[in-house]
């Protein structure tokens, strides 16, 4: 029997009347914001298409996306709030609801299922006592399971909240994220060298970029028999 | 064994020097992209030179036999000749850089390392199709390429490459990046253009076509990244370099993204048409620990896998693989090992459908949820003989009856896995109630 645990589909239904999250005074757009905003807008000949710009700065600025912040959007374009709300519905990297510091979100699609993406997914469950789709208590890490993020010759890989890509996972240097982490230091941008170019002109062709790394024979999953 | 098709279309490929993806350091910088790599100079003769035309370009294109990129292989020239007339409607084109299938990860490669030739593609595009704007849908995963590109675009714009009255000709186009947010259903063309304009990712009927009513119904067009990339080569090469490189009915330079239970996994550029086998063994150095190979998905999670003993002659173009039952689909290659279970394989793979279908069309909302839940029980040990019937009747109700492309991509990987590996589903099916070479005829005379 395989070893892996997805879920049947389930629909969650939202809170219908959430309390407020983020007081009033709060609920408004800095001058540099205002800007950026202005400057989103006039990209599109309709500028409610700016809604999905606007719902990525609502969610750095509030970390996620409770009711209050998509209202705040829509209002700012003139939209509809259950426009709005159907947008922040419909894509997977808005968060809807409070999530930790660090969102870890494991890749375990085709490549990576076979190159131990279900490893590195249940040893990061275990490690932090939480099973996917939950929160350690002390609110640092959220572990989730995604569809593959486009990099499946480093499998297996993860994205950290919405931002950099750690490729190639080993369980140590998983251990080595965790605590870099909890420092409070984002692993860094890495680029991940051609293996032409490996050949061809000694592998990092960007003199920008420190951190690299190279596609590496990635190891065979053990959670798929 | 016969080959089917026998010999590599690539050439003299062990010599092939790169054109997309050119060993130059630093190329992704715009001083270094003009000095070394002949950069903006095709855009500049395209704009300049009254040789060309909007009609010769998208005519060169045409005879270069560039095939779309993106996982439907639509001939490109073709696909902009479509675009009507100019009328007082604004026309665009839309670059699809949602980049999701699972087992593609090249686009990001051009995008991180040479975004500019996608940049001048975009325009040269622009110029043939006489556009407006193209809008970028970057996937909103890669939020680091997205930083960097629009740092590079920022650069092309100072120095006058794109915006109003490009090289001071009378031709302006602005490009606009725009980050999607996590939805793979947004890499279908009219879904992408539905989310360009701020809705929810809903696939659009067609008709109308998006070169009538694309997005805010003006006229447009949808490219792959690396199809748009291709344009530049073409205009310095010409045509013809393009339609002789690689296989003839689907020839060019192409990044294959190789990934899965092989030694050296990763982006190459080669010209279409490789043997399979030799892109496994030489260029990626063969199966680890030696192991034979089970089954090889040549073109992303969407098209079905080949059985690792019929790969033998098949080559990286749509004619051959389409002979061995298959397509080239986005060139995402992935290789399984003879150890795959296939049922398990088979089991993640709904499980993405199931998790990505936008819920539009009742066969594939319902008909994804149900292929998952009944590979699953096979998976579990839960499963009867008679299901993998149910599965291929369930691929029969869910294919072509549905608004996008999403359906038939879902039903083929199943329908083909369970035929072409059927004993890996049958092993782990509950034995049938009546063994083989029972007698039943006297179950029958009692009941009659
Ligand atoms: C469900 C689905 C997902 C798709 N995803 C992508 C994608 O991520 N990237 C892409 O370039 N094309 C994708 N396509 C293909 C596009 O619809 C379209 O054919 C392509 O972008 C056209 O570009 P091309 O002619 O240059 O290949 C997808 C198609 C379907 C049906
Ligand atoms: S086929 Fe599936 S993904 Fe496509 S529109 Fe219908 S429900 Fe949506
Ligand atoms: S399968 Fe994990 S990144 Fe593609």
């Amino acid at each position: 029997m395989s070893h892996f645990d997805i879920e049947r589909p389930i629909v969650k239904l939202p809170e219908q009347q959430p309390e407020q999250q983020i007081p009033d005074e709060e609920l408004v757009w800095t001058d540099e914001e205002q800007e950026r905003i202005e400057e989103r807008k006039a990209k599109y000949p309709d500028p409610k298409s700016a809604i999905m710009d606007l719902l990525w700065m609502a969610q750095e600025k509030y970390d996620y996306l409770p009711p209050e912040a998509i209202r705040l959007c829509a209002d700012t374009l003139d939209m509809d709030y259950a426009r709005a709300y159907g947008v922040a519905t419909f894509y997977t990297q808005y968060y809807k609801e409070e999530k930790g510091k660090f969102v870890l979100d494991v890749c375990t699609c085709f490549s990576c299922q076979m190159m131990g993406g279900y490893d590195i997914l249940h040893y990061l469950e275990e490690k932090l006592g939480i099973h996917k789709g939950e929160t350690t208590d002390d609110g640092l890490f959220t572990v989730e399971e995604v569809e593959c993020l486009g990099c499946c010759g480093s499998a297996p890989m993860m994205q950290v909240t919405n931002g950099p890509y750690v490729h190639n996972l080993t369980k140590d240097k998983v251990d080595a994220l965790l605590d870099d982490l909890k420092d409070g230091n984002m692993p860094p941008f890495v680029s991940v060298t051609l293996p032409q170019d490996e050949d061809e002109m000694g592998g990092n062709r960007r003199s920008d970029v420190e951190a690299t790394e190279t596609y590496q024979t990635p190891p065979r999953s053990e959670a798929v028999k | 064994m016969e080959l089917t098709n026998g010999a590599t279309k690539a050439g003299d490929w062990r010599n092939y020097e790169r054109v997309l993806l050119p060993p130059i350091r630093n190329l992704h910088k715009l001083e270094v992209y003009e000095n070394e790599a002949n950069g903006y100079n095709r855009l500049r003769d395209v704009l300049e030179n009254d040789d060309w035309t909007p009609e010769s370009v998208t005519n060169e294109v045409k005879a270069s036999n560039l095939r779309g990129r993106g996982g439907a292989g639509f001939p490109t020239g073709l696909k902009w000749s479509f675009m009507p007339d100019p009328d007082d409607r604004p026309r665009y084109l839309a670059c699809n850089a949602d980049e999701s299938e699972p087992g593609t990860f090249k686009d990001r490669q051009i995008m991180e390392y040479n975004p500019h030739l996608m940049f001048e593609g975009i325009l040269i595009a622009g110029y043939a199709m006489q556009l407006d704007a193209c809008y970028v849908y970057i996937r909103g995963e890669y939020a680091d390429w997205i930083r960097h590109m629009e740092a590079q675009l920022q650069k092309a714009y100072d120095k006058g490459y794109v915006g109003d009255n490009i090289m001071g000709t009378d031709f302006s186009m602005d490009i606009v990046l725009h980050k999607g947010a996590g939805a793979y259903i947004c890499g279908e063309e009219t879904s992408l253009m539905e989310s360009l304009e701020g809705k929810r990712g809903y696939p659009r009927y067609k008709p109308p076509f998006p070169a009538q009513k694309g997005l805010w119904a003006s006229p447009t067009t949808i490219n792959n990244v690396e199809t748009l990339a291709h344009a530049p080569l073409i205009i310095e090469n010409g045509g013809e370099w393009f339609a002789n490189t690689g296989a003839e009915a689907h020839p060019g330079p192409i990044l294959y993204g190789i990934s899965g239970h092989v030694n050296r996994p990763g982006v190459y550029e080669y010209p279409t048409g490789m043997l399979i086998t030799d892109l496994i063994d030489e260029v990626a150095q063969g199966v680890i620990d030696d192991k034979g190979i089970k089954a090889v998905v040549p073109g992303g999670c969407s098209v079905p896998p080949l059985r690792g003993d019929g790969i033998d002659g098949v080559t990286m173009d749509s004619e051959s693989l389409q002979e061995a039952g298959s397509m080239l689909g986005t060139g995402g290659m992935l290789i399984l090992d003879e150890d795959t279970d296939m049922v398990s394989y088979l089991r993640r793979v709904t499980h993405f459908y199931q998790h990505e279908s936008c819920g539009q069309c009742t066969p594939c909302r319902e008909g994804t949820g149900w292929l998952e839940r009944i590979v699953t029980r096979i998976d579990e040990g839960e499963g009867n003989m008679r299901d993998l019937d149910l599965l291929l009747d369930l691929c029969d109700q869910m294919e072509g009856r549905t608004i996008c492309a999403f359906a038939d991509a879902a039903a083929w990987p199943v329908r083909n896995t369970v035929k072409r590996f059927r004993e890996d589903f049958e092993a782990k099916c509950k034995p049938s109630v009546h063994p083989t070479g029972a007698d039943l005829s006297a179950a029958g005379a009692t009941a009659a």
